[in-house]
């Protein structure tokens, strides 16, 4: 690992005032609108309460935004011919995608430390091993989306596409229940959706397979959703870098 | 076809560039019915240490395809490639040789230190980081932002990249393309400074009078193999000869055509209109005949210069796609 590189990595990230704001900001301030300051907060869910579950949430939903672009762009800058440049380099793949791997899950861990502490601050309640684990589930699931961004990124070709595909994450935030409760067909539909699986494994501690509408999901289901999307990410991705590979 | 090049230096250990019987195809393109690419065809090459050698080309002619297996950037279809004796990949990793790329390949969004940094950070062993800003001359750009440098500052920089690990080997991929006549002769100017350490250089063009100017020897590449390879001179030699062109009586071209065909040491007539244009050796016999025998007027002689070897030997004059640039007095 190579303290400079990594550093002068986020220094470039914390350059970004408007990523970070989608990336930390944005989220916490959802949690305030949605969570904190509704009516309903203090109604209990499984483990504990409605401002916890939106809590969780909304952090997932920053620490996806985080991964996206930043496995996004790493595609992005390494097919603009920065790529070739660390060829010239003794700096191996390997070592560049632990780098930006660290990278991508401290940036996750902004929206993840914030929206938490507001959390704290404006009473969320739960468990204390629900507090753990969603935090710990939060960040390690948000990975996924990492190779949302780098298939992105590598079909693509511009930071505009990566952009797009982290504004998509909003759709499937919506179809992931993140921001208002589904239910009804909507709802059987968004089961299969990508954000869908992540939110709900996320918040399992807290409500232990419960919604909103008083069903409750098997911890299957959610399992087999992430699966499944990791599967269909890193199958497209493989294709792609390969694809990009051949043309050189 | 090839000339071979006698080489004066290096005796003790291995060569700083041995290619053997190179070859690089590429698949074709999606949805075309055309056959694989060969873009690097079959080239054998040795440059030994401290040669300063030009590949000069038209664009498309294989010259980054060989220089990116040089650097370990793509593995050859067959052949082979050896840098100091060694795969390219380990010759990269000891920086015994380092590249200017073509434009591309910089992160905007740090300064020009910053990227300075971040790639001496890759290195274990590599020139102090301001050090390298001064020989590049870049003192004055230094907190700049990659996105606010020009064409020619950019690529300034990359050549500060590539000094880093102090590399006895230096390929220069096009590093002007693209800049205007002023920021190429400083470019030049900093490449001269550097030159004098001793350092082989290996560097791609398309203009003449880049090879000219820097190369002690040129290597003259097109259609994926080298046509020539030997010192400006050598090639100079190898095309050598004159062009006579004169205006002659309407009605009479096709028959002064046909004597002019027959003169001893006369290489090539070309018709142009009522203009004929005669490649010879003797262009004195040549200039007797058309003015006293057949009514010419207009009479030019001009010597073949370098573009004009570099024509007949790629053997394509129309499309060569080299940048004859004689208004550009280059580096000196």
């Amino acid at each position: 690992m190579n303290a400079t590189f990594t550093m002068l990595e986020m220094r470039r990230i914390t350059r970004d005032w408007a990523g970070m704001f989608f990336t930390a900001v944005l989220p916490a301030f959802f949690y305030l609108i949605f969570g904190a300051t509704v009516s309903a907060k203090d109604a209990s869910i499984g483990n504990g309460n409605v401002a916890m579950y939106v809590m969780i949430s909304m952090a997932a939903y920053g620490a996806v935004t985080a991964t996206t672009s930043i496995g996004g762009n790493a595609a992005v800058e390494r097919q603009q011919g920065w790529g070739r440049q660390l060829g010239l380099t003794p700096l191996a793949d390997s070592s560049y995608i632990a780098m930006k791997a660290l990278i991508a899950m401290t940036v996750a861990a902004v929206p993840v430390v914030l929206t938490f502490t507001l959390g704290v601050l404006t009473g969320a309640r739960g468990s204390a091993q629900a507090w753990a684990l969603s935090a710990v589930l939060v960040l390690v699931g948000s990975s996924v989306f990492a190779l949302y961004g780098l298939l992105i990124g590598t079909a693509f070709r511009s930071e505009a596409a990566v952009g797009a595909a982290a504004g998509t994450l909003v759709i499937f935030a919506f179809l992931g229940n993140l921001f208002i409760p589904l239910s009804g067909a909507l709802l059987s539909f968004a089961k299969l959706t990508p954000l869908y699986g992540y939110a709900a494994l996320a918040r399992y501690p807290l409500t232990e397979g419960f919604l909103p509408d008083g069903s409750r999901d098997p911890l299957w289901l959610p399992i087999v959703n992430v699966l499944a999307w990791l599967a269909i990410f890193g199958a497209l991705a493989v294709v792609l870098v390969r694809r990009g590979r051949e043309r050189q | 076809m090839t000339t071979s090049h006698s080489s004066t230096a290096g005796a003790s250990g291995a060569p700083a560039v041995e290619l053997r019987s190179l070859v690089k195809t590429f698949p074709p393109r999606r949805g075309s019915h055309d056959s694989e690419v060969r873009a690097v065809d079959g080239v054998d090459l040795r440059i030994e240490p401290g040669e300063v050698v030009a590949f000069l080309g038209p664009n498309g002619a294989g010259k980054t395809t060989t220089l990116d297996m040089v650097l370990g950037l793509t593995d050859p279809t067959s052949g082979s490639a050896e840098v100091f004796g060694r795969r390219p990949r380990q010759a990269v990793v000891t920086g015994s040789v380092s590249a200017v790329l073509q434009t591309g390949g910089l992160l905007r969004d740090l300064t020009v230190r910053e990227t300075v940094r971040m790639i001496a950070s890759t290195y274990a062993v590599s020139s102090p980081v301001d050090e390298v800003i001064d020989r590049a001359g870049l003192r004055s750009l230094a907190d700049r932002r990659v996105s606010k440098c020009s064409g020619g500052e950019q690529q300034r920089l990359r050549f500060a990249l590539a000094l880093l690990p102090d590399p006895r080997l230096l390929v220069l991929d096009e590093p002007t393309a693209g800049m205007d006549v002023s920021a190429r002769r400083d470019f030049w100017d900093t490449m001269h400074a550097d030159a004098s350490a001793g350092r082989t250089v290996v560097f791609a063009t398309h203009y003449l009078e880049e090879a000219d100017a820097f190369a002690d020897r040129i290597v003259l590449i097109a259609g994926g193999r080298i046509v020539a390879d030997g010192t400006t001179a050598e090639i100079r030699a190898q095309a050598s000869g004159r062009t006579v062109s004169a205006t002659l009586p309407p009605g009479s071209v096709a028959e002064s055509v046909a004597r002019l065909r027959v003169v001893d040491g006369v290489r090539d007539v070309e018709e142009r209109g009522s203009r004929v244009v005669v490649t010879a050796a003797d262009s004195d016999a040549v200039a007797r005949l058309l003015l006293l025998d057949l009514g010419g007027t207009d009479l030019e002689i001009v010597t073949a210069g370098l573009e004009q070897a570099f024509m007949t030997l790629t053997g394509d004059s129309r499309d060569a796609g080299v940048v004859l640039a004689h208004d550009e007095e280059l580096a000196r």
